[in-house]
């Protein structure tokens, strides 16, 4: 037996709306990351508030930014858990979301381990040109699956595989079956098998994360599911476009947070994962969200964000700086975790590290963990700086409890009210990379209006 | 140091300065070492030792590297000649190591050059691009060094009330001063609304706040003062001679001790120098000062690190033109570097020649009329080194 115990949802600032997109879009909106985020930075900051404390990192994603390389290991790391922690990744359909979800449960049952970290992680967009009827989306779901009880409880997991795919991708390339024939031979015939262990009886909601659910609306009625009561609707779809990996743990964590009692998942691609919760608390809502987001203005500025072309002084830049993974690994407490420096005799609270105190000259420091918020002490805006969205914002940020520290902003592909920052308000950090490096990965702290 | 060193310029040159297309580093150093040597009335084998002050060879034409790039120009090979570099103090540092040598008696005659060969690479290529590929992967990543100036900017307006316009009218004096140097990159006056109007490079520092890149070079010969001869030379006294590193490169930006209101390198620099020279009351006692106005916020903050004015009362000095040539105080007669550029070995060298022409009477038509003590004053790193030098007429 498994319990979610936490989650979080993360969804970068910015969405673009289809008819932005193409002239004979509707009105549905894409999630779209900022030009400094991948899909481990979504991941971090989907998971650094509630995975903490945790045995084991699983990571689901079909998009990464590493190959011969654990993004779990990667997150694991930048979360501060211990070196030789499991950390695992799975990926190949957009069904690893829930199938991490599957192990995470497994690991937990088998007695192995006590909390797991699951995230579910992506960052893909359709052809240029073909956006428009895509319902792509960025985002990243974090959940932490324990023994110990929480939320909701895991009651019930399965898996039936399918040998049948209505499309992949093959050599790079997308391929599309005959949709007739492998509809039913794919998702329709899968169904069967699904639903030959379901019964609408004690189901408070049903939630099929798939774009073919359409097809077997009339054999759930025959199966006596009531359709508006018990057949959960993808509202995400709309609002932000399909996660990939993550949008199966979105809409558990919808059910969550709205129905109390039985929910069941199906998470079809490919296969199917079928997980049944049992809602135990209210949890407080986090998909409050996805009301505040920045709408992107033109096809320009998105197209900069999938790092193309320059337009007119903005566009996409990578600039090759000096990286090194020697610093990033001797330093990376202090870097990457945010560890400061505080003075023992005088209890100045230091970023940087020193053999004096540059307050009391004391020679003694204890670690200290800085906060990611904090308020400006003073800033510039850089025009000469190379960046996608010039100018870059500098801000000198003295941190709440102590520290202070200098970071680019970010998120501010617009310069308007909700990005404008004058010194004495309050900003938040938040990790990223720091330059559109494309020989190696370079996070950092940037920091947003809060 | 508190002790006064009692040491004499004898020699002075200085180039054109400005996109010198048609010089070389190597042509650069000859121009000001023969303009210096033939100044002090010596042959170039009388330098007994030798300093030279270049900061960034690796953004210019990697020359400059030691000591070695004074030597082969001017064949003077068989002396000790060291290459000097603490950031934009490097010409005074320079200055200050030739200082200490004869005092020590290590030499009789020595020779401390500044030179910075930068257009030979497009500016953008140069201290931007220090900024973001060189330097430490993850700190001050985004700022140039505009912005690394301009954050102080802020938080000044912020809390004394200084304005835009105040520091845009340090760009116009200066300017006006430049018209008068014949030796200055930019040559031409500007009116407030050209420098407000001017694209911004770091909020609120526009192009015409910043000093452009500039190559040259200037050269100083100095010996110990009782070794001057008064019939053949006409000598201008150092009276003290500071400098400090108050903070480090990363250090002010995430040091939460650090005010961003002063210059903390400049004040300790001032004091050694101003303890060596006796001065008490530095407005009443100094005729004229040239200081580092890499970016016109800088000039404003110096008033107040250099004791001419107290914390905040910058902008009234340059409201009340107190430090235009003819008023009070005049800072920046030669045209500073927002005029003559600011070829980063040689800039303190340079301020040393100026000052020393208007303590001999011979600066021109910008001549600041009876200057007797002058003073000069680099910073950089940003913020970091600080140097002052207090030149004087009288013994």
């Amino acid at each position: 037996m498994s319990f979610i115990k936490k989650y979080n949802i993360y969804f970068p600032q910015y969405v673009i709306a289809e008819n932005v997109l193409h002239p004979k879009g509707r009105k549905n909106n894409h999630s779209v990351a900022y030009v400094d985020e991948d899909l481990i930075t979504l991941a971090y900051s989907a998971s650094c508030e509630i995975g903490k404390e945790v045995d084991a990192v699983l990571f689901a994603t079909t998009t990464p930014v590493f190959k011969e390389r654990y993004h779990a290991s990667y997150l694991a790391d930048l979360l501060g858990l211990p070196e030789g922690i499991t950390a695992l990744d799975l990926g190949t359909s957009n069904r690893a979301g829930t199938d991490v979800l599957l192990l995470a449960d497994t690991l937990i049952c088998s007695g192995k381990h006590e909390n797991v970290l699951v995230v579910a992680s992506d960052i893909s967009f359709p052809a240029i040109g073909k956006e428009a009827r895509t319902p792509f989306g960025h985002g990243a779901v974090a959940m932490i699956v324990s023994k110990d009880e929480g939320l909701a409880e895991i009651t019930n997991i399965a898996t039936y595989s399918a040998a049948m795919a209505e499309e992949f991708t093959y050599k790079g390339e997308k391929v599309k079956y005959d949709a007739r024939f492998a509809r039913t031979a794919g998702f329709k015939n899968n169904m069967k098998k699904v639903f030959a262990s379901l019964s609408p009886n004690g189901i408070d909601s049903l939630v099929i994360n798939s774009a073919f659910v359409k097809l077997i609306l009339g054999n759930l009625k025959k199966a006596g599911f009531d359709m508006e009561k018990q057949l959960a609707p993808d509202r995400f779809i709309p609002q932000c476009g399909y996660l990939g990996t993550a949008h199966g743990l979105l809409r558990l964590v919808n059910a969550i947070e709205n129905v109390p009692g039985n929910s069941v998942l199906v998470d079809y691609n490919n296969g199917s994962n079928v997980i049944t919760i049992k809602v135990i608390k209210k949890a407080a809502p986090k998909m409050s969200g996805l009301n505040h987001k920045t709408s992107i203005a033109c096809y320009q500025d998105y197209l900069t964000l999938r790092k193309q072309g320059k337009f007119e002084g903005r566009g996409y830049e990578s600039i090759e700086i000096f990286s090194s993974e020697m610093i990033q690994e001797r330093e990376k407490n202090q870097l990457l975790r945010l560890k400061g420096f505080e003075c023992k005799a005088c209890g100045t609270i230091y970023y940087l590290k020193s053999a004096r105190c540059n307050n009391c000259k004391g020679i003694e420091f204890r670690e200290k963990q800085l906060s990611k918020t904090g308020t400006v002490y003073s800033l510039t805006c850089e025009h000469y700086f190379p960046s996608s969205f010039p100018p870059t914002n500098m801000i000198v940020i003295d941190l709440d409890g102590g520290g202070r520290i200098t970071v680019q902003q970010t998120d501010d592909m617009y310069q308007n009210e909700n990005t404008k920052i004058s010194i004495g308000d309050k900003v938040k950090l938040v990790l990223r990379k720091m330059m559109e490096n494309d020989k190696k990965p370079n996070y950092f702290w940037k920091c947003v209006k809060l | 140091m508190s002790k006064k060193r009692d040491i004499a310029i004898i020699g002075i040159g200085v180039t054109k300065f400005g996109e010198l297309f048609d010089q070389s580093y190597d042509d650069l150093v000859r121009d000001a070492a023969l303009q210096a040597t033939k100044d002090a009335g010596i042959g170039m084998d009388e330098i007994q030792a030798g300093w030279l002050s270049t900061a960034f060879p690796e953004i210019g034409v990697f020359k400059g590297r030691s000591g070695m790039d004074l030597v082969e120009p001017l064949n003077l090979y068989g002396i000790p000649v060291t290459r000097v570099s603490n950031f934009c103090a490097s010409g005074a540092d320079a200055i200050r190591n030739a200082a200490n040598a004869l005092a020590a008696g290590e030499c009789n005659v020595a020779m401390a050059l500044g030179v910075e060969k930068l257009r030979d690479r497009s500016p953008q290529d140069s201290i931007v691009k220090m900024m973001v590929e060189l330097s430490h992967p993850y700190f001050q990543k985004g700022f140039t060094a505009a912005g690394t100036f301009a954050i102080y900017a802020k938080r000044i307006m912020h809390e004394y009330g200084l304005t835009k316009e105040d520091i845009a009218n340090v760009s116009v004096k200066n300017h006006y001063h430049g018209t008068l140097n014949e030796k200055a990159h930019h040559r031409k006056t500007c009116s407030l609304e050209q420098v407000l109007g001017s694209p911004m490079v770091a909020d609120p520092l526009t192009v015409m706040d910043s000093c452009p890149t500039t190559d040259g070079a200037a050269c100083v010969i100095m010996v110990r003062s009782e070794d001057v001869d008064m019939a053949k030379h006409n000598p201008i006294n150092i009276d003290g001679i500071g400098l400090s590193v108050s903070t480090g490169w990363d250090l002010p930006f995430f040091d939460p001790k650090h005010d961003f209101l002063s210059f903390q390198a400049t004040k300790d620099a001032a004091a050694m120098a101003y303890k060596q020279a006796g001065i008490e009351k530095p407005i009443d006692e100094i005729d004229l000062v040239e200081v580092h106005d890499c970016f016109s916020i800088v000039e404003l903050l110096t008033y107040e690190d250099l004791g001419l004015c107290k914390p905040g009362e910058a902008k009234d000095m340059i409201r009340g033109k107190a430090t235009q040539l003819g008023g009070e105080i005049p800072v920046n007669v030669s045209g500073g570097l927002l005029s003559c550029g600011h070829p980063v070995g040689a800039t303190g060298v340079r301020m040393v020649v100026e000052v020393v022409n208007h303590l001999r009477g011979s600066a021109g038509d910008r001549q600041v009329l009876g200057a007797k003590k002058g003073v000069t004053h680099n910073i950089g790193g940003p913020g970091a080194i600080a140097s002052v030098i207090v030149l004087n007429s009288e013994n």
